[in-house]
């Protein structure tokens, strides 16, 4: 062992050479967010709670109820009952998430053939109470608002 | 690009299998003949054992005697779960094996599938999955490390590592749209191209790791703490690996130079240029350096990616096989079609056998998959790295001290929701 690494060992060099590195950031700026009082914006493919889009002008909702995400969705969270209106179209009358469920794959706004549900930037889905994670058809229209601003092909 | 590890690596002596094992044999404690053993329990809610995995270790004062590991705790049933599934279905099923490679079990799982199906993925697809496992090794090597030193006492460094992960994490949101669990390989393919942007925060976040990187080398590398914790500890020779089948870091550590990605190439990597790993010594320390140059080296495969990305599709037009992107389905009948038939009733497989290995940033992965010409598997199995790492704790703790558990556990990377499935 050389005289250099003597005094290194002695002085506990390696420490205070990695404490420059510490203090370095001890006054620099702060990388968190903090998160009640600032909010992260999510990127436009984020996938948060979903939506029910409905058409601008006539306020009608996109959806055919064909069954489609119903089918594809992984943990089964989808629940749609529909019925035939007089005229021969289908119509929906219920639209259930159970959030609780639901591992936010996406697959339902993917294989969604009229853009009718879609994902959306809310992730501020925390409650106390479990009756909560049940989506109604009205909360899904409402959260329309949070959806991402123009809908993207895959 | 400095590469601070790299020239150190080339200054070193590499011990032989024989002094390595004589080194192993002076560093393992015998145990005497009137020795008392004393069985403890450890785990399965330990906050060293990353997870809930239980180990009843026999000691003789503070040398361990014998190890039997006990995994299964966090058992979720999903090989069985796999059997009621669409093969389209089991794609975020993968996800949740490890929580921090997620994309690289998607594609491992993909790749399976469409070994089985025959089916051709397009090149630009190819580019994009290389690029994500290297991301995916990026991410679960610095995390590594975090855990590695937090368990071996310094706590803070764990939480200096996350900042770091954080910039793969945000490529992760705005490439696949969620931050751990991305589901975003498909049978014959990718679910969406890369956005606009991407490339832009890709270059600032390949900026930002090596130069994090080397204030990590200057905080621990030469520490005495961390030195003395790690040198020769846990020595794991390459026969000790082939013959327990530990793959992965912890192989290369050992003078192997075993690599899926350049054995059997996956994805693009036949198409890229890149260096396998490899360090000597087969301790705590040798495979600290190995997964630190090995970010290096994921940071050079990444640039190539996105250097020379063909253009094109990035999933294959497969109607029998492939859910048809979402921007076809909007305007083509003929993929509306398509979109309804693989929904109702899922792909058309042919009857066989398929396995098919893929290198994770923890060992081989591989997915075996049983047809019988369903569009459910009969049997899905997989073959994860983390289930023999468990399995190889009795010969890697054997001989050690009771202090060193925690610090050989994290070296070779176990995640124990991809051990138990």
């Amino acid at each position: 062992m050389g005289l250099i690494d003597i005094i290194k060992k002695a002085t506990f060099f390696e420490i205070l050479q990695g404490m420059s590195v510490t203090g370095k950031y001890a006054a620099s700026k702060k990388f968190t967010i903090e998160y009640p009082k600032e909010k992260s914006i999510p990127y436009p493919r984020f996938r948060g709670s979903q939506a029910l889009l409905a058409d601008p002008v006539t306020g009608e909702l996109n959806c055919d109820a064909c069954h489609l995400c119903e089918t594809i969705c992984p943990s089964q969270c989808i629940t749609i009952e529909s019925s035939e209106t007089p005229d021969g179209k289908k119509s929906l009358d219920e639209f259930t998430i159970d959030l609780s469920r639901c591992v936010f794959c996406g697959f339902c706004e993917e294989v969604c053939p009229r853009a009718a549900i879609v994902m959306t930037a809310n992730y501020e889905l925390a409650s106390y109470d479990k009756r909560d994670f049940i989506l109604t058809k009205e909360w899904l229209i409402a959260n329309a608002v949070h959806a991402h601003k123009e809908l993207k092909g895959r | 690009m400095s590469a601070p590890l790299e020239e150190k690596v080339e200054q070193r002596t590499r011990p032989t299998l024989e002094e390595l094992k004589e080194r192993k044999a002076r560093n393992r404690q015998r145990v005497s003949d009137n020795a008392e053993v004393m069985t403890i329990s450890m785990g399965p809610h330990h906050p060293s054992t990353h997870g809930v995995f239980r180990m009843d270790l026999d000691l003789d004062g503070e040398v361990i005697v014998d190890v039997r590991p006990e995994v299964g705790n966090l058992h979720r049933g999903m090989e069985k779960l796999a059997e009621s599934k669409t093969y389209h279905q089991i794609i975020p099923l993968t996800d949740r094996l490890h929580y921090v490679v997620s994309f690289s079990q998607n594609e491992g799982y993909c790749e399976a599938v469409e070994k089985l199906m025959g089916i051709e993925v397009p090149e630009r697809a190819k580019y994009i999955r290389s690029m994500c496992h290297e991301m995916c090794r990026i991410a679960n090597h610095i995390i590594w490390l975090g855990f590695l030193v937090m368990d071996l006492g310094a706590i803070t460094f764990q939480q200096i590592t996350f900042r770091e992960r954080e910039y793969i994490m945000d490529l992760w949101e705005m490439l696949t749209g969620a931050r751990l669990t991305h589901s975003f390989a498909r049978i014959g393919g990718v679910a969406k191209d890369i956005p606009d942007g991407f490339r832009e925060k890709m270059a600032a976040a390949l900026e930002v790791i090596p130069k994090r990187m080397a204030e990590y080398d200057r905080l621990i590398r030469n520490n005495r703490i961390f030195l003395a914790r790690g040198k020769d500890v846990g020595i794991f020779t390459s026969e000790d690996c082939a013959a327990w089948r530990v793959t992965g870091p912890t192989l290369r550590a050992a003078g192997c130079p075993r690599d899926l990605r350049k054995d059997e190439p996956f994805a693009a990597y036949d198409q890229l240029d890149f260096n396998v790993c490899v360090e000597y010594e087969a301790d705590v320390i040798a495979r600290y350096v190995l997964r630190m140059n090995e970010i290096y080296e994921s940071i050079k495969i990444i640039k190539q990616c996105l250097d020379e990305m063909p253009d094109g599709p990035v999933i294959a037009e497969d109607a029998f096989h492939v859910i048809p992107p979402k921007k076809d389905v909007l305007r083509s009948s003929a993929a509306m079609i398509q979109d309804f038939v693989q929904v109702f009733r899922g792909p058309q497989v042919p009857k066989g056998e398929v396995y098919k290995a893929v290198e994770t940033s923890q060992g081989e992965l591989a997915f075996y998959i049983v047809s019988d010409g369903s569009p459910k598997p009969q049997r899905l199995r997989i073959t994860t790295p983390c289930f023999y790492h468990c399995q190889a704790m009795q010969p890697l703790l054997q001989g050690e001290m009771l202090a060193d558990i925690v610090g050989i556990f994290c070296g070779v990377d176990v995640c124990l929701g991809s051990c138990d499935r």
